[in-house]
């Protein structure tokens, strides 16, 4: 592996050095033939830095737009604009801004957008960069990888310190005079801005792409992060102090954060809509997250969970897509694509307020720093948040919102069986969802009063009722829980030809249970208009199970309708096969008709 | 409120369809008498009937053929039971093709249920059906017909309520003209009394004239007795109003088809619209 490292003084024309074209000397750095030194050397360096402060950062969100960048800090105060076209994601580094723009790397003040220098950086583009207060620190790359360079500048613009690794560097930091530069996903190299050298290697057990401040503490990782503080010599054994988020199988596959060896486009994708976020805290001598919470957004909607355990505990539905966040303390700031960001109490989920960045954007980057969100409005009951949610017409949010159904459906709560129903009757609920809402319906054994309501519609042309109720689902549940009164209804079900068959089916089958002799009529009629067209398998089993409701409940007149069934030639020859046996062999067999319920067989 | 409730409908209509099926024969012809001139159709060919009406497709479908053919309406019954027990899909259409042919109101309540059926063939074979046999029970399951999802089944039942002179069935014709059916139009126009013929005619412009004017039609054409010619001077005013060459085309039209006993008042007020409105009548 080749690695050079160019010293302050031999930084006169740093333009012809990236290019490699100029002298450079060797150093340390990156080795390969590095062997671990059970956390000696990482120790030592945090020995070295262990008074030094870590600024915090102000809090800032910076939308990305065609033409430049625009600023605002968290409180709502200071928007400024910048001019110029970017093409990397920005960073956000304690007070700085960080870009590339047409071969030059910038640095801009984060309170007030002023540039603070520019450096000539040929083809490369931002990986990301770090920040002390005095010193910037940027990892630079090509848009395909390799072609690595990170680059130290001071406040004046003067660029103190520079390597060109042969590996890919990821999000790198700095303090004082020692910059952390995580590669190989399990190094962080902290070199020496004096001497070029590794001053230490910190060997992680988890992927460490990115070296960020958080909370006035250095932070590696990438979907854990691990602290830099006195343990970090155990990361390679004990594991040091970390924080990981609880396992969520989460629609979109959301991570923390991004690989930070890649170059990021300006613009924000897919993944900077389904992502999580989360803030590392302590509490006494554990690293847990700030609130007890993470968060997770997909496009529109961002849902709230609890850190331990991972339970859903809220959710919010902004009005546009989230394209880039960040967590503060007691909260989050998610901006959207509006240029608004939301801030968003982290226990509740509430709307602690909102920012704008006063124009539509294409991408988003937001610093936490040490801003902090308090209060937050009230957002209704769970329930309530997660009925919001699913009730966005949106086809984009049907992944998110089967899962969500899937957590709504674990609650017994009464009224939402009545959001289940509401989506499963909505002629314009998504296929995906329908078929989610109509699956937990068959589980639900609460709300039974919502179901009868539900069964009492059809479909109606003009009545604007466009889709039949989800019948199959409320026999199952209502068949479960005895519940008779359903009996009429699901009886009608079994003619209305707007209910798909495998409804019917359903229907006929719970009324095995349910069906008293006053459903004789409606079953008869189903039996004779289909015992001899069933063209389908659920219809098939439904006219087999009505012809049982009928020989048990119809006494010689359900038997003589079946008799006559078995023999007349038009009856389909597999529902002749499953019926004839259900002719009692004696008159003595026959069943009475009145006051008698069904007992499934 | 005039919808009725559709479970209540389905029950009247399903226990009715149910107690023809209990073997009770000529139970289905207790009701009112087929309108048209029976064949003489002796017991013996009825018994034949029967028998044939009961064994498979071809002797089913054959049975049913030579019903239609012979148009013989005492075999109504017959039918009236076969449709009560059910058949294949080849079957009830030829069933229910001979029940249209035998026009025997007595088979409507038989039919009825069928208007509902999956099969697609089945259920409009149906609805057509009761256009012909008539009576309370087709009107009930008509006006049923017009919430079906199938359009075809909507469109057949909304002109069908029209040929049945169901006025009552009127708000929810409004109800289904203004959902977008447009057969309901020429029922409206048929139906239409006073105020509710204004209605109807103020939904021009609203709506398509190709549809409109199937209701005009019928609203020009009705008696007096029916429709006033001070209601049919109105329409004709309201038509010149809009001027355009299709109503000009309609007016000329209409003016052409006036029968020679037909109001010479509303006529010259037709004539000279289409003459103003530039539709070139023919003297």
């Amino acid at each position: 592996m080749r690695k050079t490292f160019f010293a302050p003084a031999a930084l006169a024309a740093f333009a012809t050095l990236v290019t490699g074209c100029a002298g450079s000397m060797k150093t340390s750095a990156f080795a390969s033939d590095w062997q671990s030194d059970n956390g000696k050397s990482i120790a030592a360096v945090r020995a070295h830095l262990a008074s030094v402060p870590v600024p915090t950062g102000r809090g800032v969100a910076l939308g990305i737009t065609k033409t430049g960048l625009i600023g605002v800090g968290l409180d709502g105060s200071g928007r400024w604009s910048y001019s110029g076209v970017v093409d990397s994601r920005p960073s956000i580094a304690g007070d700085v801004v960080v870009s590339t723009s047409k071969g030059h790397l910038f640095a801009l003040d984060a309170a007030t957008g002023k540039e603070l220098w520019h450096l000539p950086i040929a083809d490369k583009r931002l990986r990301g960069a770090g920040d002390d207060g005095h010193t910037t620190v940027a990892s630079l790359g090509s848009d395909a990888g390799g072609g690595g360079l990170v680059v130290a500048v001071n406040r004046s613009g003067t660029v103190v310190g520079t390597w060109t690794p042969t590996v890919d560097v990821g999000i790198p930091a700095v303090l004082s005079d020692i910059v952390f530069a995580p590669w190989g996903n399990q190094y962080v190299s902290a070199l020496s801005l004096t001497t070029g050298d590794e001053a230490g290697r910190l060997l992680a057990r988890t992927v460490v792409s990115r070296a960020t401040a958080i909370g006035g503490s250095i932070y590696f990782g990438e979907n854990t992060m691990l602290r830099f503080d006195d343990a970090i010599s155990q990361s390679a054994t004990t594991g040091g102090h970390e924080v990981k988020l609880a396992e969520r199988e989460l629609p979109g596959k959301p991570a923390w954060y991004p690989t930070g060896t890649r170059v990021l486009p300006p613009e924000a994708g897919a993944p900077d809509a389904i992502r999580f976020y989360a803030r590392p805290a302590e509490a006494g001598d554990k690293l847990v997250l700030d609130s007890q919470r993470f968060a997770a957004t997909y496009f529109r909607i961002i849902v709230g969970f609890n850190e331990g355990d991972g339970a859903l505990r809220w959710v919010r539905t902004l009005p546009a897509e989230v394209i880039g966040g960040d967590a503060a303390t007691g909260g989050f700031a998610f901006c959207d694509v509006n240029g608004d960001v939301w801030l968003t109490a982290a226990r509740t989920g509430g709307d602690a307020g909102h920012v704008s960045l006063g124009a539509k954007i294409e991408g988003c980057v937001v610093d936490g720093g040490d801003f902090k969100i308090a209060g937050g409005s009230d957002t209704g009951t769970l329930a309530e948040q997660i009925t919001h949610a699913i009730e966005l017409g949106d086809a984009q949010m049907a992944t998110v919102q089967r899962f969500l159904l899937r957590e709504l459906g674990t609650n017994d709560d009464p009224t939402i069986t009545k959001t289940l129903l509401d989506l499963a009757c909505n002629a314009r609920t998504q296929p995906d969802v329908l078929a989610e809402a109509r699956s937990l319906l068959a589980s639900r054994r609460t709300g039974i009063e919502y179901m009868i309501d539900a069964l009492k519609q059809h479909y109606d042309f003009l009545s604007d009722v466009l889709r039949a109720p989800p019948v199959g689902p409320l026999a199952d549940a209502l068949s479960a829980v005895g519940e008779k009164s359903a009996a009429p209804l699901l009886a009608a079900h079994l003619n209305d030809p707007s209910d798909t068959p495998d409804d019917v089916k359903r229907a006929a089958h719970a009324l095995l249970t349910l069906a008293t002799a006053s459903e004789f009529d409606e079953i008869r009629t189903f039996f004779s208009l289909y015992r001899a067209t069933a063209d389908d398998d659920a219809l098939v089993a439904a006219v087999i199970d009505a012809a049982k409701i009928l020989v048990h409940l119809g006494g010689a007149d359900g038997i003589e309708v079946i008799e006559r069934a078995v023999s007349d030639p038009l009856t389909e020859p597999v529902v002749k096969q499953a019926i004839s046996s259900l002719i009692p062999a004696k008159t003595s067999d026959i069943p009475h008709a009145a006051n008698r319920t069904m007992t499934r067989r | 409120m005039l919808r009725r409730s559709l479970t209540a409908i389905h029950i009247t209509l399903f226990s009715a369809f149910a107690t023809l099926f209990v073997p009770a024969p000529d139970a289905a012809a207790k009701g009112t008498p087929p309108k048209e001139k029976a064949t003489e159709t002796s017991s013996a060919e009825l018994a034949a009937l029967d028998k044939a009406l009961k064994g498979d497709e071809d002797s089913v479908v054959g049975a049913l053929q030579s019903i239609d053919d012979g148009d013989k309406v005492a075999a109504a019954p017959l039918i009236s039971k076969l449709l009560a027990r059910g058949g294949t899909e080849k079957v009830l259409e030829a069933a229910l093709k001979t029940a249209q042919k035998l026009k025997a109101e007595s088979l409507s309540t038989a039919i009825a249920p069928y208007t509902r059926h999956r099969s697609e063939e089945v259920r409009r074979q149906a609805t057509r059906a009761l256009l012909k046999t008539k009576g309370p029970i087709a009107v009930t399951t008509l006006e049923q017909a017009l919430r079906s999802p199938d359009a075809v089944v909507r469109g057949t039942a909304a002109s069908g309520l029209g040929e049945l002179h169901a006025h009552a069935a009127l708000p929810e014709l409004f109800l289904a003209f203004d959902k977008g059916v447009p057969e309901a139009a020429a029922a409206l126009g048929q139906l239409c009394v006073g105020a509710e013929c204004d209605q109807f005619i103020g939904r021009t412009g609203r709506v398509g004239f190709d549809i409109m004017q199937t209701g005009f039609d019928q609203i020009l054409f009705r008696p007096p007795s029916e429709v006033s010619d001070d209601a049919k001077i109105k329409l004709v005013g309201k038509l010149r109003e809009l001027g355009t060459d299709e109503v000009g085309k309609y007016l000329s039209d209409v003016a052409e088809r006036w029968p020679k006993d037909g109001s010479k008042r509303v006529k010259q007020v037709i004539d000279s619209a289409a003459h103003s409105v530039g539709g070139g009548v023919k003297q």
